[in-house]
């Protein structure tokens, strides 16, 4: 059979967003790949030169669905960075605990996809209603459901609602029984196993030199996560695990991510012990000196950075974000070749693609 | 009274009735006219006519109920999946019986929407494609009865053609032409792989499929439904043939394409397969038929493993069919929901490799209990 | 916690993953309910933070647009009306189609008379219907019902036009937090309350001969406002910023020695200055707005 090219998006199911992955098969043996992004490109970091430092927070919230507050942290930290403000102990706790929610979130809603993916429809149906749970508590905790807007410059909108930190670990509770009953699904059916064992290969290598960070790194042989190797907040108060495997395949990939979620239910659980009483919010100044900042965190895609340039404006004269997904997707072509179509959904579908932060 | 009989009945009384206007007609018009009504009804008073229309009327009640059965279907399969799923399922439209109008408001819907052929796609093709996929469906259906007394495909006497087991695998094994029509003349080159794996599919799934069907007409020395089920009197055949039995579930999964052998219409990958560029009332062909196949597949695990219609007499020999057949289909659909899908080479392996062994394996004890005399027939 | 990888026993095939949906299918049918809400007939609680439809309070907004300036999206106005019992006043639309839910002008609101409610069922088959005039968003009663979170505290509001600068405020204060500042090219001082020493003790009002000094209640507020300053060599005593200042914070006070003579020898009027209390002072920018002269600096507004 002759080759041919496939264009796999804009509007394609296994995209998860808006993007072109070009394939070239032959038959169903993929020859050649070639990601396209910017189809959802809005400017946002051109938008924000124009806009005071408070109202850029709920613009930080809009660049990525799966992960909004992770995004609206990381400006806030920058800011503060920028503006040389103290942040209360208090609101650092509650950043983290909320942070670890909002991974857990994203990473359900990326299992949640992931199994659809691969065409297990119950996997995604567990996964959606046990994101439920996270995401009402940052509800009420923030007053949204997928834009929280929660962080401020200085510390956090809201204090903790009577009982909410109870309610918290009886989440962190069901979600680890949960987690324990998803095995069944997924590792410990062997349909899932097939398609994922050995599918996707990144070696260590191309990791590296490609810049992919996040749990594709860890799941190639990387111990690197922002939150022990350059520790922000308060995590290095914290006792916690980087979860890593060696494999690098499809199937590390999954049990990185679910390791992940069993290590962040820990977090929460000593954070909200270990949260001390006090303010929760500074008053911010309105304009920034001049001068720069920088913030790193480890977004549930990856390493999330921004810079920003301050010029003593209450605007920000220019605001750098790089996106873990932007410089992961180009690892895609050196993970597709010799697989077959059917893999194209599980290796793309495993690095956990957001076009929101990838196109800005 | 069986089916044959019973239409026989409407059709005699029918034509009677219509006759007396006919012959009065004769009487009372000139005889230039009235010899032209007589005439009528002379004709439709004769034998030949009156079976060919008891044959008609008797496909259209098997459609009906096959119909009903769809309806059926996909309501249970919506409730189940529903459940399975954590949520409520149909729910409002029609509410006192569980939602069970929400089908016919959605064919409804499906009705009035407009049916677009894509502009570069093969217009004939792409128009038979649904045809050949629906008729064929039905096809199966002819020869399937639900009990000794209802069935088509019978002489007049009610004895069932001796070949019907042959001929339901032969229309079911249509379908995949008509899958390869639709993917190659949408156009798409979605639907062409989807088509192509449609193919490939059935490479590895027919052989198997056909195998243990072989161990069973073996056991049970008969090509027709009647004669098997008559053989499954005292034991079922899923229990020699247990092996058998998974084998044949699995392949009559793959037949009916649910999910963890849906590879045509792989909605992840290929955007809904073969039935990408389908719209309106097509796709709601297609997919009502993708149901009717369901029901074909449990009628027929029902009727060559389950033991068909016998059962304590409790309750109608016809409902224990579809007792059986629904259960069937509740278990395929069961399987549907929790599994992902396997690759295209995974299921040529697994049809080549685990399944085809297992078929062999059957047909060898299906052998063996012959050769012991356990089963005469 | 790390499994082995690959080895799955032979149930995985098929029976493991349906036991598990089984199991919850016997959890939703037969022990208990399936976990939605259906959703027209049952709804959700929400909580009271939830980020809704728009309410106002219209006796306590004082119009000073601080939303507006907050706004990311632009999408609230104020809009002149007039109302039987409050007479001419100045109070916020909202254009909900442009509006993103990020409650910061509930946030910025120094009155507290702008919450969002828990109303999130706003669709509607027309744009226009979107748009809401103060009237579509008013509701006095809502306030009352919501448990503020921003905590609040009494302070002494000065009204300058009753102060006869007597300095008893200064000498009773017990935490050193008011200093008599004098007016420049006034001979007379006024009392400037460092707020942020302020604990609320009120000895300073009962002290006041004129009762000058009025307990208010005031909501804490974590954005820093900017503040206007006089240019005072531009100032022509015009008063339109004092009109239109939202928090009565600008008295217009004569500048004695500023007379002029006029032809006939005698003196006329003396010139006015404006004069801030930057306590009362919400930093809404309508003082520099409303300046024709130049006057008022209001570093980082836009006029």
């Amino acid at each position: 059979m002759a080759e041919m090219w496939i264009n796999m998006g804009p509007q394609h199911p296994m995209t998860h967003g808006l993007w072109n992955l070009r394939v070239k098969v032959d038959g169903e043996t993929i020859v050649d790949a070639e990601p396209e992004v910017g189809y959802l490109h809005r400017g946002i970091e051109k938008i924000c030169e124009n806009r005071t430092y408070p109202q850029i927070i709920p613009l930080a919230d809009r660049l990525c669905y799966g992960s909004s507050l992770t995004w609206s942290h990381l400006y806030c930290m920058t800011v503060e960075d920028l503006m040389g403000v103290e942040v209360p102990e208090r609101a650092e706790y509650i950043r983290v605990v909320t942070l670890e929610m909002q991974r857990l979130a994203s990473h359900l809603m990326w299992l949640a996809a992931y199994a659809v993916d691969l065409g297990m429809m119950a996997g995604f149906i567990y996964s959606m209603r046990d994101r439920e749970v996270l995401v009402d508590l940052l509800q009420s905790l923030s007053g949204s459901r997928l834009t929280y807007n929660y962080p401020r410059i200085g510390g956090v909108a809201h204090d903790l609602p009577p009982n909410w930190d109870r309610e918290a670990l009886r989440a962190c509770n069901y979600i680890e029984t949960r987690l324990k009953e998803y095995e069944d699904l997924y590792e410990g059916s062997k349909i899932f196993m097939m398609r994922n064992v050995d599918v996707g290969l990144l070696t260590k290598e191309d990791a590296l030199d490609l810049g992919v960070t996040g749990p594709p790194l860890r799941a190639s042989g990387v111990r690197y996560d922002m939150r022990k190797d350059r520790p922000y907040s308060v995590y290095s108060d914290l006792d916690f695990e980087v979860c890593s495997r060696p494999e690098g395949d499809c199937f590390a990939r999954y049990r990185v991510r679910i390791d992940e979620m069993w290590e962040s239910c820990k977090i929460i659980r000593q954070a909200i012990q270990r949260m001390p009483k006090g303010k929760w919010r500074t008053v911010a100044p309105r304009n920034a000196p001049v001068g720069t900042g920088l913030g790193r965190v480890e977004d549930p895609r990856g390493e999330g950075m921004m810079y920003v340039v301050g010029d003593g404006s209450d605007k920000p004269y220019r605001l750098k974000i790089r996106s873990p997904i932007f410089i992961t997707v180009s690892a895609a072509p050196s993970m597709l070749v010799g697989y077959k179509m059917a893999d194209v959904v599980a290796i793309m579908g495993g690095l956990d693609m957001c076009i929101g932060e990838c196109d800005r | 009274m069986n089916l044959f009989q019973f239409c026989n009945g409407i059709i005699v009384w029918l034509v009677e009735l219509v006759n007396n206007l006919w012959y009065w007609l004769g009487d009372v018009l000139p005889w230039y006219f009235g010899d032209f009504f007589t005439g009528i009804g002379d004709f439709a008073g004769s034998h030949g006519h009156i079976v060919v229309m008891t044959i008609v009327l008797e496909s259209l009640m098997v459609i009906i109920v096959a119909l009903i059965n769809v309806l059926n279907f996909i309501w249970l399969d919506r409730k189940l999946s529903g459940r399975i799923f954590d949520f409520y399922g149909p729910y409002y439209v029609g509410y006192r019986i569980g939602g069970w109008l929400q089908n016919l408001a959605d064919g409804m819907k499906l009705f009035v929407k407009e049916i677009i052929v894509p502009a570069k796609a093969d217009k004939l093709g792409f128009l038979l494609a649904p045809v050949i996929f629906v008729g064929s469906s039905f096809l199966i259906l002819a020869t399937i009865p639900l009990s000794p007394n209802f069935g088509i495909a019978t002489n007049e006497s009610g004895e069932f053609v001796t070949a019907g087991v042959l001929f339901a695998f032969a229309a079911f094994a249509i379908a995949p032409f008509s899958i390869l029509l639709a993917g190659w003349s949408s156009n798409n080159k979605f639907t062409l792989i989807g088509g192509m794996r449609s193919a490939a599919q059935m490479m590895s799934y027919e052989i198997p499929l056909l195998l243990t069907v072989a161990s069973v007409v073996l056991l049970a020395g008969s090509f027709s439904f009647v004669g098997i089920v008559d053989a499954q009197h005292d034991i079922w055949f899923a229990i020699p043939l247990f092996i058998g039995l998974v084998v044949f579930l699995v392949c009559i999964a793959a037949e009916v394409e649910v999910t963890p052998f849906d590879l045509p219409e792989a909605e992840a990958e290929l955007v809904e397969g073969w039935t990408t560029e389908y719209s309106g009332m097509r796709f709601g062909l297609f997919m009502m038929t993708s149901y009717l196949r369901g029901y074909a597949g449990g009628a027929l695990a029902t009727a060559l493993f389950l033991g068909g219609w016998q059962g304590p007499s409790l309750i109608p020999d016809e409902i224990w069919f579809l007792i059986k057949a629904y259960t069937v289909f509740v278990v395929i659909e069961w399987m549907r929901w929790s599994l992902p899908r396997v690759r295209v080479d995974q299921i040529l392996e697994l049809g080549w490799k685990r399944l085809l062994p297992l078929a062999v394996l059957n047909l060898l004890i299906a052998a063996t209990f012959k050769t012991m005399g356990w089963f005469s027939g | 916690m790390v499994r082995e990888r690959g080895k799955v026993s032979f149930f995985g095939y098929v029976v493991r993953p349906m036991m598990r949906t089984g199991r919850q299918f016997v959890r939703s049918l037969i022990l208990g309910r399936p976990n939605t809400v259906l959703y027209p007939h049952e709804k959700l609680v929400l909580p009271q933070v939830y980020r809704g439809k728009h309410t106002l309070d219209f006796k306590k907004c004082i119009g000073c647009g601080n939303c507006l300036n907050i706004c990311p999206n632009e999408c609230m106005w104020l809009e002149k009306i007039e109302d039987p019992e409050l007479g001419k006043i100045e109070r916020p639309g909202v254009d909900l189609g442009r509006c993103l839910f990020c409650g910061f002008c509930a946030e910025v609101c120094p009155t507290v008379a702008l919450h969002l409610t828990t109303e999130f069922e706003l669709a509607d088959r027309e744009r226009e219907s979107f748009v809401l005039s103060p009237k579509d968003i008013r509701d006095d009663a809502f306030a009352s019902t919501f448990k503020e979170e921003r905590q609040s505290r009494k302070l002494p509001y000065l009204d300058l036009s009753k102060c006869t600068s007597c300095e008893k405020c200064a000498e009773e204060c017990p935490e050193m937090c008011i200093a008599m500042m004098p007016i420049e090219k006034v001979d007379k001082k006024k009392p400037e309350i460092n707020l942020a020493k302020c604990t609320s003790c009120e000895k300073c009002i009962t002290a006041c001969p004129e009762n000058a000094l009025v307990s208010t209640e005031v909501y804490e507020s974590y954005f820093e406002t900017p503040e206007p300053r006089l240019l005072l060599s531009k100032c022509t005593g015009c008063s339109a910023c004092a009109r239109a200042c939202p928090t009565d914070a600008i008295y217009m006070m004569e500048m004695p020695g500023s007379e002029k003579t006029l032809k006939d020898g005698k003196k006329g009027k003396p010139k006015k200055r404006a004069v801030f209390v930057f306590e009362k002072c919400v930093g809404c920018g309508r003082c520099f707005k409303a300046c024709k002269f130049g006057a008022i600096e209001m570093p980082g507004v836009k006029k």
